[in-house]
């Protein structure tokens, strides 16, 4: 018993490092920009098949394409706050809403479209490798994702309390008005937060790879997980949405152990719920508005 | 000069004439199919516009209605063989009483959490009702029994009986669209879309005013639902919680005028047109050119017409109107 709850535990941990990189993309978007990124499942979804079509076609390991998928998505997220984002800032929630809502589909359907339904998956030599720690069980591929989600965490910390950009864009989160009193060119660092945030999405897809298989809606469950560790962690905040992320896999793996193995999902929307019933700004406080 | 005006209830009473006739002019089954799923979308989107576009309160889960009203209409006549034209009512109830605690969650929170939230709300019932496998047949669902003609069920032979069901149901929803726009109500609605909180600031009772329209949406919605079982005589979870039910309610009135009277029909009707053209051209084949195909065009209004078509049709309009005018102050003039 005690080692099954333990083992329920590992596992929600080791996929919660990966719902951490999303719910940090869309908590950093979410804090810089005030939009809410609904599309940005669709960007793991992009980040997976960068991964796969790369490791198809070219035997490259899926951990060696985070040094393409992660520079790729950063362009996109230039591209994707300069091109439309940038134009509906200010116009109210349906179009705020509704341009990334409709981004999402726009994705998903392209890449029904082009790779159609079926799971495609990437074998690597540490895909089924696993080792015993004590009783409980460690697959290597989830733990290296695990591992590298964390410091990859880590540098983005660094990255938003060290460099000037990284201080720019907590500035432009706290207080907008002021940040641009003080020379920061919001464009720029809205541009860097959106590529940012999608390069952190695009790393979740290439991690997944080696035991996650890529589809058009694979994106799906990782956005949804994001969203509400996000409303739980208090949105905007980097931190918050670490932590969170963490729980929510726990919450999942063990509603999977203990309630039934389609289960998993009804305890995070529960989660959801109860959370926004009770502590809608999130467990850390703050504003959810 | 005086311009012979063709009063508004004239027209409305054309159009109505044309509606009513069309399924004995046109017999094909496949337009006869299109038709109602224009008519049936255009009162989903009716539906969700009177919380969605009125109140801007922009849910993204109308099938936690949609499917309760199946469910529940389905399951009285199955289990106790009672007429789906009692249980389509039932359904309205059950799902308004499932729009309070719903509602009381969701209105806590604004903008893109109150929208995140009416998607959880509706994938939490679809996946409860996945696993209701002693009432609700779980899963695999179940097909309505063929009862043949039988218009006391909701069953026809001819395909045309059924297009007046979801005719019917519109214009119920645009006329009580249309009295809701000119009451007290319609002004606190536009009041709270606009700023919530001025709202409430000059006294509206913004949370009542939310839970009613709520209330009135949530309704009509599981109408909707109960006929769509009726019509493809099949009900299981997915397709009764779809999202895109969820999805189609909101697109439909934002691409074609989000908060005004027409605007879901005239959206249903574009995209539906181009859903069907797609599929005579394509076939259905390819899989996600429709969503495609819906979500270019949703683009493309957020960012250049968010007032959508009716904007658009209203502009057109305006500068005919103005240009004849001008045209005839020439005329006069010279």
């Amino acid at each position: 018993m005690v080692t099954t709850l333990a083992q329920a535990v590992v596992n929600g941990l080791l996929i919660g490092g990966i719902y951490a990189l999303v719910s940090i993309g869309v908590t950093l978007i979410f804090g810089v920009v005030k939009i809410v990124n609904f599309a940005q499942g669709e960007f793991v979804m992009i980040g997976m098949y960068i991964t796969y079509f790369l490791a198809d076609r070219y035997g490259i390991d899926p951990l060696l394409s985070l040094a393409v998928s992660m520079p790729v998505l950063f362009l996109i997220g230039v591209a994707l706050q300069h091109f439309l984002i940038r134009r509906v800032l200010g116009l109210g929630d349906m179009p705020q809403i509704f341009l990334t809502f409709a981004l999402s589909l726009l994705l998903m359907n392209l890449a029904l479209l082009l790779f159609t339904a079926n799971y495609r998956t990437v074998q690597t030599p540490y895909s089924d490798a696993a080792f015993y720690f004590g009783p409980l069980y460690f697959p290597v591929a989830k733990l290296i994702a695990f591992g590298l989600a964390m410091v990859l965490s880590g540098i983005l910390w660094i990255f938003l309390h060290t460099t000037d950009m990284g201080k720019a864009m907590r500035a432009a989160a706290q207080k907008p008005e002021v940040a641009m009193l003080m020379g920061i060119n919001p464009d720029r660092v809205f541009c860097v937060a959106v590529g940012v945030s999608l390069a952190l999405a695009g790393a979740a897809g290439s991690l997944l790879m080696p035991f996650y298989p890529a589809s058009p809606m694979a994106g799906q469950v990782f956005v949804l997980m994001a969203f509400v560790a996000v409303v739980l962690g208090t949105l905007g905040n980097v931190k918050g949405a670490l932590v969170a992320s963490l729980m929510m896999g726990v919450a999942e793996s063990l509603g999977i152990q203990f309630v039934g193995a389609d289960s998993g999902l009804i305890v995070v929307f529960l989660m959801l719920l109860l959370t926004l019933a009770f502590r809608p700004t999130g467990l850390a406080g703050g504003g959810a508005r | 000069m005086r311009r012979l005006r063709i009063p508004g209830v004239l027209w409305l009473g054309l159009l109505g004439a044309v509606l009513l006739a069309l399924p004995l002019v046109v017999t094909s089954r496949f337009a006869i199919d299109i038709f109602i799923r224009v008519l049936l979308f255009s009162f989903i989107g009716v539906a969700w516009n009177l919380i969605g576009g009125y109140a801007k309160q922009l849910s993204l889960g109308h099938a936690a209605y949609f499917g309760l009203g199946a469910y529940t209409s389905t399951i009285l006549q199955i289990r106790f063989g009672i007429s789906p034209w009692i249980g389509m009512f039932a359904g309205g109830a059950v799902a308004m009483l499932a729009s309070l605690p719903i509602g009381a969650l969701c209105f806590r929170l604004r903008g893109p959490y109150f929208a995140i939230a009416t998607i959880a709300t509706a994938q939490v019932l679809m996946l409860l009702f996945l696993k209701f496998r002693d009432f609700a047949w779980g899963a695999e669902g179940t097909t309505i029994p063929n009862l043949g003609n039988a218009p006391l069920m909701m069953q026809f032979d001819a395909k045309a009986a059924y297009y007046y069901i979801p005719l019917g149901l519109l214009a119920i929803g645009l006329a009580i669209t249309y009295r809701i726009e000119r009451s007290w109500m319609g002004y606190y609605l536009v009041a709270i879309g606009e700023d919530e909180d001025a709202a409430e600031a000059i006294g509206v009772n913004a949370l009542r005013i939310k839970r009613d329209i709520y209330l009135i949406s949530a309704f009509l919605t599981a109408l909707a639902g109960t006929f769509y079982v009726q019509y493809i005589y099949f009900i299981d979870p997915q397709t009764a919680f779809s999202f895109n039910i969820s999805v189609e309610a909101a697109l439909v009135s934002i691409v074609g005028g989000i908060g005004t009277l027409w605007g879901p029909v005239i959206g249903t009707v574009l995209l539906e047109a181009t859903s069907a053209l797609l599929q005579s051209w394509l076939g259905s084949s390819l899989g996600g050119i429709q969503l495609t195909v819906y979500s270019l065009i949703l683009i493309a209004v957020i960012l250049w017409r968010p007032t959508g078509l009716l904007g658009v049709l209203k502009d057109a309009y305006a500068r005919i109107v103005h240009n004849s005018a001008l045209a005839k102050k020439a005329t006069l003039d010279g």
